[in-house]
C-alpha cells in the first residue's frame, strides 16, 4: 500500500467505482469526473475490485453493498486494511448488510448525486475547495 | 310386571288412565277377570300380542294397534306376520330365541321389525310361552316396546366416539390427556409420541415436565394453577425436547373442561418448526423485494439525471417516461424468469414491441436459444431500446420501407464469444452521427459495460450498424453459456 500516491499528488483525488448497476456506474462516473474526482476504475465484480484495491490505484471508493448477489463485504475490508475511506451505497439497509460494513459510511440507494459527492468529500481530509457542482448534479432526485 | 299377571303373584292393581285410577282385581279365571284383564293391557304402553301355536293372533292391546298402525278387529285371526316382518340383529339369534322359549318358555332381545308400511322399528321384545292349566303351551305372549330412538341415539354416540377418537388419532397437534388433580398423562395421540419418541405406556402416568415438555414441576403447576381460573392457557413458543434430547419448537394450548362431570385437561401441541420457517422466509423475501425496488428507483433515478442532462427539455417527460417503459418491460422479462436470466429473442420483442407488427418483415430477428444474464440483459435491453428509438427517428424505421435486422450468434473458441448485432438497410441517408445524447452513450456504452465487452457503432451511408462483442460468459446465464 505504501506505493500508492498520495491524495494531494494531482489535486484529484481518485475514486475506485464498485457498482454491478451499469447506469448508475456510469452516472456516477460522469458526475465525479465533473464534480473534480478522478476515476480510479469502474468494476462491477468482486475480485475486480479486490486486485484494484491492492494495486494501490485509489484514494477512496464507492462500493456497492451487494454484486449482483454476491456480499462485497471483501472489498470494504481491503478498503480498510489498506486504510482507503470507502462511501457504501447499497438498496439493502445497514442490518441487512454483513458486518464488513458495519460502521461504514453508508448512503441507501436511490440517492441524490449530491449526496454521493458530499459524502465523498467528508470521508477524504482535507481537500480543496469544492468546484461549484453543475447543474445536473444538483438536479433534485426524483 | 306382566310376568307377575301371569304367574298370579299379584291380587290387584291400580292403573292410571285418563278418566282417573282404576282398581282391576285378578282373582279368579272367569270371563269378568279376562275383562279386566283386557282393560288393563289396554292401558300399558307397551305393545302386547299374543297369538296361538299356529301364529294367529288371539288378541293385541291399543299399544300395539297404534306400533304397527294394525286395528284389532282387521288383525285378530291373521298370522303376525300380516302384521309386521321381523329380522333378527345377529344370524344366531333366531335359534337362541327359539332355544329359549323351548327351555325356559320365554326370551327377551332386540331385533327389527317392518310394519306393513315399510317404516323399519328397532324393537325390544320379551316373548314368553302361553299354557293353559295343565301346562300344554298355548301360544306365546309378546311384549313390545319401539326402541328406535334410543338405538338411533346410541349410534350417534357411538358414530361420534369413532369420529373423535379418529381425529385424535390422525391429528395434526400432538393431543396429551390429562387428569387435573394427579397432573399425570391420561392419554396421548400417536402424533405426540412420534414428537417424543416416548411409546403411549411410558406417557400415560407421566407429568409433563417428565417428558420433556414443561420445565419443572412448579411449571406445570402453574399451568393448572391458571386453567382453574381461565379454562385455557396458550403458550406460543416453548421448547419440546424429546427423548433423545433434541428441541423443536412448539405452540401448547391447553383447555380444561368437564367430561361426566369430571375435570379434563387436553393439551394441544403444534410443531411450529415450519412456521418459523415460512415466517423467516417471508420476512427475507420482503427485504430482498424491498432492495430490488431501492435499487430499480436508482437505476430509474440514473436515467432521469442522464436524461435531463441532453436534449430538448420540451420533450424531457416523453422521452424519461419512453425509457421507463423500457425499464419496465425488461423487469417484466426478469420476474416471469425467476431473475434467472432471460432469453435473447424475448428480449429484443419485448424493447421492439412499439414495432410489433414489422417483426418478420422489416424486423428481422435470429439467433439460437440463448439465455443473457441479468445484468447483460438489462444493459443490451436499454441498447435496443435506444436503437429502436433512434431508427424510429432518423433511420431505417423513419421511412415506409428501411429494415433492421438482428441478430446474435456464439462462437466457440479458445475463447467463446457472445455476438450481437442491429444493422440498419434502406433507411434515410445517414448524414451525420445521431445527436449527442444519453441514447448514444447508451447504445456505445451501456450495453458492452453490462457484459464486459466492446461494443463499434457505425453510420454507414445505407443505414447505422451496431455490433457488440463480449466473453460469453459475461452475456449468457451459465445454463446456457456455450449452447450452439
Amino acid at each position: 500500500m505504501s506505493a500508492r500516491k498520495t491524495i494531494f499528488d494531482d489535486q484529484h483525488p481518485r475514486v475506485l467505482i464498485v457498482e454491478d448497476e451499469p447506469v448508475l456506474a456510469l452516472l456516477l462516473e460522469e458526475c465525479l469526473i465533473e464534480t473534480g474526482f478522478e476515476i480510479a476504475g469502474v468494476t462491477a465484480r468482486l475480485e475486480a475490485a479486490l486486485a484494484m484495491i491492492e494495486s494501490g490505484v485509489c484514494d477512496a471508493a464507492i462500493l456497492d453493498g451487494n454484486l449482483a448477489g454476491v456480499d462485497a463485504g471483501p472489498a470494504a475490508s481491503a478498503l480498510r486494511a489498506h486504510g482507503i475511506p470507502f462511501v457504501v451505497l447499497s438498496g439493502y439497509s445497514a442490518d441487512q448488510l454483513s458486518s464488513a460494513f458495519s460502521g461504514a459510511l453508508r448512503l441507501q440507494k436511490p440517492c441524490g448525486m449530491d449526496r454521493v459527492v458530499r459524502a465523498l468529500r467528508s470521508i477524504l481530509p482535507a481537500l480543496p475547495p469544492p468546484p461549484v457542482i453543475p447543474s445536473a448534479g444538483e438536479q433534485t432526485p426524483v | 310386571m306382566l310376568r307377575a299377571i301371569r304367574c298370579d303373584e299379584v291380587d290387584a292393581l291400580v292403573i292410571q288412565s285418563s278418566i282417573g285410577p282404576q282398581v282391576y282385581t285378578l282373582q279368579g279365571q272367569d270371563a269378568e277377570t279376562n275383562r279386566f284383564r283386557g282393560e288393563m293391557l289396554a292401558q300399558v304402553s307397551d305393545a302386547v300380542i299374543a297369538v296361538d301355536n299356529e301364529e294367529r293372533i288371539i288378541y293385541l292391546n291399543a299399544a300395539a294397534e297404534r306400533l304397527y298402525g294394525f286395528e284389532a278387529s282387521r288383525a285378530l285371526g291373521g298370522t303376525l306376520s300380516s302384521i309386521y316382518e321381523s329380522r333378527w340383529l345377529r344370524p344366531e339369534d333366531e335359534a337362541v330365541a327359539a332355544t329359549g322359549l323351548r327351555e325356559r318358555g320365554e326370551w327377551r332381545g332386540e331385533s327389527v321389525h317392518f310394519r306393513r308400511d315399510g317404516r323399519e322399528m328397532n324393537v325390544d321384545s320379551g316373548v314368553t310361552a302361553l299354557r293353559d292349566s295343565t301346562g300344554q303351551r298355548t301360544g306365546v305372549l309378546s311384549v313390545i316396546r319401539d326402541v328406535t330412538e334410543r338405538k338411533q341415539h346410541e349410534n350417534r354416540v357411538r358414530n361420534s366416539e369413532i369420529r373423535y377418537r379418529r381425529l385424535f388419532e390422525t391429528a395434526n397437534d400432538g393431543i396429551l390427556i390429562l387428569d387435573p388433580d394427579s397432573r399425570k398423562i391420561t392419554d396421548a395421540n400417536p402424533l405426540i409420541t412420534r414428537m417424543l419418541g416416548y411409546p403411549h405406556s411410558k406417557l400415560v402416568g407421566s407429568e409433563l415436565f417428565e417428558i420433556g415438555l414443561l420445565k419443572d414441576q412448579a411449571a406445570s403447576q402453574e399451568m393448572i394453577r391458571q386453567l382453574s381460573q381461565t379454562k385455557q392457557v396458550r403458550y406460543e413458543n416453548l421448547p419440546l425436547r424429546n427423548r433423545e434430547g433434541g428441541v423443536q419448537e412448539v405452540e401448547v394450548v391447553a383447555i380444561l373442561y368437564n367430561q361426566d362431570g369430571r375435570p379434563v385437561i387436553q393439551c394441544n401441541i403444534r410443531d411450529i418448526t415450519e412456521r418459523r420457517r415460512s415466517e423467516e422466509h417471508v420476512k427475507m423475501l420482503m427485504a430482498e423485494v424491498n432492495h430490488r425496488a431501492k435499487n430499480l428507483l436508482a437505476v430509474v433515478q440514473a436515467v432521469a439525471y442522464q436524461t435531463g442532462k441532453y436534449g430538448d427539455p420540451a420533450t424531457l417527460t416523453a422521452r424519461l417516461s419512453d425509457r421507463i417503459e423500457a425499464l419496465a418491460a425488461g423487469h417484466d422479462l426478469l420476474v416471469k424468469n425467476h431473475w434467472q436470466g432471460v432469453k435473447v429473442a424475448d428480449l429484443v420483442e419485448a424493447q421492439l414491441a412499439h414495432f410489433r407488427d414489422l417483426i418478420g418483415e422489416r424486423v428481422l430477428i435470429e439467433g439460437p436459444d440463448a439465455r443473457l444474464t441479468m445484468a447483460a440483459a438489462q444493459g443490451i435491453g436499454m441498447a435496443l431500446h435506444e436503437l429502436a428509438t433512434n431508427a424510429a427517428k432518423h433511420g431505417a424505421l423513419s421511412n415506409l420501407e428501411g429494415t433492421v435486422r438482428i441478430a446474435w450468434q456464439v462462437t466457440n473458441g479458445a475463447k467463446s464469444t457472445f455476438t450481437m448485432s442491429w444493422l440498419e438497410d434502406g433507411g434515410p441517408k445517414v448524414v451525420a452521427p445521431m445527436g449527442k445524447g444519453f441514447g448514444q452513450i447508451v447504445i456505445r456504452r451501456m450495453a458492452a459495460a453490462a457484459v464486459q465487452g466492446v461494443a463499434e457503432i457505425d453510420f454507414r451511408e445505407g443505414g447505422l450498424s451496431w455490433r457488440l462483442n463480449a466473453p460469453v460468459e459475461n452475456a449468457l446465464a451459465s445454463t446456457t453459456a456455450g449452447s450452439r
